[in-house]
């Protein structure tokens, strides 16, 4: 275990350099290679996660690394909140290296081996920055990762060069992670100033020595950076145009864990460094933190409702979770240490890690499902799609559970977690009596309805891409992915059912993380009373009452009873089975009976019309009389509030601003190096007042 | 909290439910046929049709994948499993823990989210419509049926059906606050969405301008659209056992005398919603889908309004 980050770094770092040195004979050697690397990183940190979390309680690994910096002493720091993350990050990350190579085979054949190089050693390192980040023991190793993490993601978001589209997601991406990093710098460099140093404890120690509104500032300076990464609204918009436009494999890594580690990094900072040493969080963290998940949840599931690009939607999905995820986050923050609500936090927490290791889960399975549809038919609008459960069985199958996981339906895994967080909330409801009381269940609604709307959204993707005809001769003529590809699939597939179905052993990987944020009890102590197989919650203070489940019990009950409800469909006797076309009010049945997923969509298009601003714009082309209408041209969209609102806003009172410099600007290098002078003196001068 | 409600008593009432919902369509349709001045079909005849259904072939549309044929079996399993959840003749939790509001209205969400893939796997418009319009309302209704389930669930401390049941005690009608009386409102709102009825859907029209449930289960036939069928009987009876095991549940009774003391209230009880049902049915015109969300609006408030006087 010693050896343990050792040997993940060897793994990703091999997989990065035999990646550049093996392409200049084969790029496809290059990329099953560094794959395969990467496979063996994941394994590592796999097993290093699982060592830690499983061995004994509240041991934490410390390990040196060299001194690259003579100012700085860097150091790995693995404690129970870093390992969990590890094994999320890790969880996902074998899938897809065990998928990769096949699916760039399949969705780009004639890829240069340049561009195979680039592909193999930026998801190495993507990978390499996303483990060390979460076992970073300083402030330093962390912005170092965080920095490689967002570059390797851009390297590899513009990589799957197809149009001009993938660029401009790229630069979007690249402002808006940039944008938040710098918030992130100021946060970390404010506090490595105070204490002259970067390791942890040393930034432990000058928090402590805070005063109330530094603290605060501080605080919601790391929130702005770490929403921006996790796409949180309205700081999402680079998120549905990014994480599509990557390969698909680094879709689910982009959008299954490397949002999670903005969640590390946000329950790193707050819980762990920046805390008060005694006495709860001051009270807008926690407040702040559930408004915007709440609201995030519930417009992210809404725009992806609307959304008919199968990643794009997806990729809205993860805001949503992510939303669901800061529920239980800032509910933590508002129950910790409060007089008797310490349990409480503990379920909150629990809950919102518990999603983050179940979102990677699903999210990862979808976005490998959605990848396996698009290297087939080389698609990625559902409207184009369909009929491709009888051609695509492995991957339709692995879709729906996937579908049916994130819609948070027992008996899988995204029920459990939702469950926990609603347990949460109704706990908080009933420990804050009055308005505070009744803002918590009215969130506790939101979620509920944020899952009715996941429901909706899947069976509108599930149904139009699988079911149904198909609607093009891609769709027709698509084949079932290849073996490797599947088995990516079926490990996480696999994990959403076993987290579903006996989500007590997983509270035993919880005590770790949950007992080194919050100094309290651990997981398995205030959510499992009974056993791994069944769920408790106490919610009351007194701990008198208190809420149990078992989801093996249901799941076993669901089986039993789909067995009798098996019988009963094969029916009393033997009677004849008939195949016949579908009934279309007597015309042929074609494809265009279908009900597309505009149609789908529409009636809650109309019913959140307020949120949406839908527009729609029909042309009818007539031949001769107005009465025969030759052709309609049909053309709708919606707009994303916070595109429109926030964004464009800014963009015009940025662009009038640059008209208004650009009278200024002559050309001439004497105006510039004169215009660089004065702002070096006056910004001398405002310093100078200041100290 | 661990109950005393043995699993086999679970087991049993469960069996109940299914073995009694075809009844209480029955009697609803036998109702509103008296109150339109019609003889009616007496209240057996849904099992008639069921045995008929199950007794006939099938006709399966081409287009559908291998889904299409276990779609009604995974749905019938999770209507089943839900009506395992609410207590029915005595309340209190299992003596082994299996599942709570919250699971219920999964187990419920299940069903529905699997009978509307199962709609769109035929490549029918009809199917396609009944989809899209039963996960528009479902949505609606599912963060006020929440509401409603945490109303009473904050007064008790546990969201297990059982506990809640017992929580209310034998001595309930004294009991009732206006908080009580605001949830039940809502929870009447709320009843016909759940249930499939006038005025959010019809169940006895197959005019694709009407029809949200009925919709998707066009393409089924035979034993498979005998399955749907036992499954939408017995969503309604457990959303009806969900109603009074929630506002007038009977209390922990012992003994055989308790249990059949419970079993003629629970009889009693669901005859009473049944009558409403019909009443509602009867008297009403069906909404256009765009006005439902207002109606639910209705609920919501009410639904609010209980919970915020429950905690302030």
């Amino acid at each position: 275990m010693e050896s343990g980050p050792g040997v993940i770094a060897a793994c990703y770092g091999a997989g990065a350099l035999l990646s550049l040195l093996l392409a200049r004979w084969s790029g496809r050697l290059a990329l099953v290679v560094s794959h395969l690397a990467a496979a063996a990183g994941a394994a590592a940190g796999l097993a290093l996660s699982l060592g830690l979390l499983l061995g004994e309680p509240g041991r934490t690994l410390i390990r040196p690394l060299p001194n690259f910096f003579p100012f700085a002493k860097l150091s790995l720091l693995i404690d129970g909140l870093s390992a969990y993350f590890l094994l999320v990050v890790s969880v996902v990350a074998v899938a897809a290296a065990i998928y990769g190579p096949a699916y760039l085979r399949a969705h780009s054949p004639d890829a240069g081996s340049t561009r195979q190089a680039a592909q193999g050693f930026a998801l190495n390192v993507f990978l390499g920055c996303m483990a060390f980040l979460c076992c970073a023991g300083d402030a330093l190793t962390f912005l170092f990762c965080w920095e490689g993490m967002t570059l390797a993601s851009y390297v590899l978001v513009v990589s799957d060069d197809r149009d001009g589209e993938n660029a401009r997601a790229g630069l979007l991406y690249m402002v808006m992670a940039h944008g938040g990093t710098a918030l992130l710098l100021v946060a970390f460099l404010a506090l490595t100033e105070r204490a002259g140093a970067f390791d942890f404890a040393a930034l432990r120690a000058a928090a402590a020595g805070l005063d109330g509104p530094t603290r605060t500032t501080l605080f919601f300076l790391a929130l702005g950076g770490f929403a921006t990464k996790a796409g949180v609204v309205p700081l999402h918009v680079w998120l549905p145009r990014a994480h599509p436009a990557a390969p698909s494999h680094v879709s689910a890594l982009m959008s299954g864990v490397m949002l999670k580690v903005a969640i590390y990094g946000l329950l790193r900072f707050t819980f762990d460094l920046l805390a008060p040493v005694a006495g709860p969080l001051p009270f807008s963290w926690g407040w702040t933190v559930l408004f915007v998940g709440t609201t995030s949840a519930v417009l992210g599931v809404l725009y992806a409702l609307q959304q008919h690009d199968l990643k794009r939607l997806l990729a809205f999905h993860s805001v949503e979770n992510i939303g669901i995820i800061l529920i239980g986050v800032g509910l933590a923050m508002i129950l910790w240490r409060q007089s008797t609500g310490g349990a409480l936090a503990t379920v909150a927490l629990t809950a919102a890690l518990l999603h983050t290791v179940n979102h990677a889960a699903f999210k990862g399975l979808l976005f490998l499902g959605a990848g396996s549809v698009l290297s087939r038919t080389h698609l990625r609008n559902i409207e184009e799609l369909g009929g491709l459960a009888r051609r695509m069985p492995w991957t339709a199958g692995l879709f729906l559970l996937g579908a049916v996981a994130i819609s948070a339906l027992p008996p899988l895994n995204g029920f459990v977690s939702e469950w926990l967080t609603f347990q949460a909330l109704l706990g908080g409801a009933t420990r804050f009596h009055g308005p505070a009381g009744l803002v918590i269940v009215f969130s506790a609604a939101m979620l509920a309805l944020t899952g009715g709307l996941a429901a909706a959204c899947f069976a509108k993707a599930f149904g139009v891409t699988f079911l149904g005809r198909p609607r093009t001769s891609q769709a027709e003529h698509a084949t079932e992915a290849p073996p490797s590809m599947i088995a990516g699939m079926l490990w996480l597939g696999a994990l959403c059912v076993a987290l579903g179905v006996a989500p007590g052993y997983a509270m035993r990987l919880l005590d770790a993380p949950t007992a080194a944020l919050l100094h309290g009890p651990g997981a398995s102590a205030v959510v499992t009373a009974r056993g791994p197989l069944v769920l408790s919650t106490a919610l009351t203070p007194s701990g008198t009452n208190g809420t149990a489940i078992s989801m093996t019990m249901v799941a076993a009950l669901l089986i039993a009873l789909s067995a009798i409800a098996l019988l009963l469909r094969r029916g009393v006797r033997r009677a004849p089975q008939r195949v016949a076309p579908t009934w279309t009010c007597g015309m042929t049945p074609t494809a265009r009976f279908d009900y597309t997923a505009t149609a789908f969509a529409k009636p809650l298009r109309l019913v959140f019309a307020a949120l949406y601003h839908p527009r729609r714009e029909v042309t009818r082309e007539t031949a001769g009389t107005p009465y025969v209408v030759g052709r309609i041209h049909y053309a709708g969209e919606i707009v994303d509030l916070a595109e429109t609102h926030i964004y464009h806003r800014v963009e015009r009172e940025i662009s009038a601003l640059s008209q208004l410099i650009r009278a200024r600007s002559t050309g001439r290098i004497y105006g510039y190096i004169g215009f660089v002078l004065a702002a070096l003196f006056v910004a001398l001068l405002l310093l100078g007042v200041a100290y | 909290m661990i109950g005393d409600r043995p699993l086999a008593l679970v087991l049993v009432e469960m069996i109940l439910l299914v073995l009694v919902g075809p009844l209480v369509t029955g009697t609803i349709q036998k109702m509103k046929a008296r109150l339109q001045c019609r003889q009616g079909a007496g209240v057996f005849q849904p099992y008639r049709d069921l045995a008929k259904l199950f007794r006939k072939g099938t006709v399966q549309a081409d287009t559908t994948s291998g889904f299409f044929w276990s779609i009604p079996v995974l749905v019938l399993a999770a209507t089943v499993a839900a009506g395992a959840l609410v207590p029915v003749i005595r309340a209190g939790p299992p003596a082994f823990p299996l599942g709570d509001a919250v699971m219920l209205l999964g187990l419920l969400a299940l069903a529905r989210f699997l009978t509307a893939v199962g709609a769109l796997d035929a490549g029918g418009a009809f199917g396609g419509m009944g989809a899209s319009r039963e996960m528009t309302i479902a949505p609606l209704v599912e963060p006020v049926l929440m509401m409603v389930v945490f109303s009473t669930a904050v007064a008790a401390g546990t969201t297990e059906l059982g506990a809640l049941a017992a929580h209310r005690g034998t001595s309930w009608f004294l009991a009732w606050r206006a908080a009580d009386f605001l949830g039940f409102a809502a929870m009447l709102v709320l009843l016909p969405a759940e249930t499939g009825r006038i005025p959010v859907d019809n169940p006895d029209t197959h005019l694709e301008l009407t029809m949200l449930h009925e919709g998707m289960l066009l393409e089924h036939s035979g034993p498979g659209f005998g399955c749907m069928a036992l499954a939408s009987h017995t969503r309604q009876i457990v959303t009806l056992s969900l109603v009074s095991a929630l506002f007038f549940p009977i209390g922990p009774a012992g003994g055989a005398a308790g249990l059949l003391l419970g079993a003629g209230a629970f009889a009693v009880k669901i005859l009473v919603l049944a009558t409403f049902l019909a009443l509602v049915e009867s008297s009403y015109a069906k909404l256009r889908l765009f006005r439902v969300p207002q109606y639910l609006g209705v609920g919501f408030v009410c639904a609010l309004t209980a919970l915020a006087l429950r905690i302030l």
